[in-house]
């Protein structure tokens, strides 16, 4: 009678670690998605009883109406302009308060463009806009009359 | 005297570095991947300044239709009735961290009255920064 002699392999075998690990990947790919992550920062004011109250007449109104037609200080305005007419205000007072005011009816987005175009204002016209403020309807109605 | 060198090629891919490779990309798809805690479907504002959002910040999106899903930051998002039941939100989410940043993830062409009422959602409720999801308007750097 013969008898096989099994002869059992030293090495661990790893034959199937790379179909393990790419199962990891395709797990990985599958139940995450690269989200977009960035946006503009917009900070609050730290605490309603010390927030300085901004005159109308002192500030920069910037209304933004419906379709996105920007009336800057009672006067329509291209979204390229704003800076420009800005620039010669915050040289004499580098703390010119700006208020953003768009119409309750107005598209969001051009509310984020104007706002980005004032924070791009120290690239573009070597001046920061440091006072910018949207207030809510709320804080208008509260507020303003 | 003559010699004969024979040379015997192995036929198989060698796939030992296989393994190594993988665990590499899985190691990178961990570092860089972020979760995400909604998923909701909105058109992004482009806005040529960007910057990195701090992780497991709290959520608020708004649909176009004006429809609001909060998230915390941990959890998937859910829907909630009004901009009134964000104010009790973010009030809780700023009592177990004062630092919390909210990210308004809102859809470019919905009425800024639903953004406005967030946005003084989170005023009252005392938020420390609020950051305004955008895509990149222009090619990065250009």
């Amino acid at each position: 009678m013969k008898f096989s002699r099994g002869k059992a392999s030293d090495e661990i075998p790893t034959a199937s670690m790379a179909d393990i690990a790419f199962l990891l990947i395709v797990y990985f790919m599958l139940t995450s998605t690269f989200a977009a992550t960035r946006g503009l920062d917009f900070a609050l004011p730290e605490d309603q009883k010390d927030t300085p109250l901004v005159d109308k007449e002192e500030s920069v109104l910037i209304e933004i109406q419906p379709g996105g037609q920007l009336i800057v200080d009672g006067n329509p305005m291209r979204l390229d302009g704003v800076l420009d007419y800005l620039k010669p205000k915050l040289e004499r007072n580098p703390m010119k308060p700006v208020i953003i005011r768009p119409d309750q009816n107005a598209e969001y987005g051009y509310m984020v463009a104007v706002f980005d175009e004032l924070r791009q204002a120290s690239e573009k016209i070597g001046l920061e806009v440091k006072n910018v403020s949207i207030p809510t309807q709320r804080e208008i109605d509260m507020f303003w009359y | 005297m003559k010699l004969r060198s024979r040379n015997i090629q192995n036929q198989g891919i060698p796939t030992a570095s296989m393994a190594d490779i993988a665990f590499l990309l899985i190691i990178f798809f961990m570092l860089t991947i972020n979760f995400e805690v909604d998923k909701t479907q909105v058109g992004l504002p482009k806005t040529d300044l960007r910057f990195e959002i701090p992780k497991r910040s709290a959520f608020i999106s708004v649909t176009r239709q004006g429809q609001i899903r909060v998230s915390a930051g941990d959890e998937i998002s859910v829907p909630v009735p009004g901009p009134e039941e964000v104010l009790s939100f973010a009030a809780s989410v700023v009592a177990s961290d004062p630092t919390k940043a909210f990210v308004l993830k809102a859809d470019k062409d919905v009425p800024y009255q639903y953004v406005d009422r967030v946005i003084d959602a989170l005023k009252q409720a005392q938020a420390d920064v609020i950051y305004l999801l955008s895509e990149q308007a222009t090619v990065e750097g250009g």
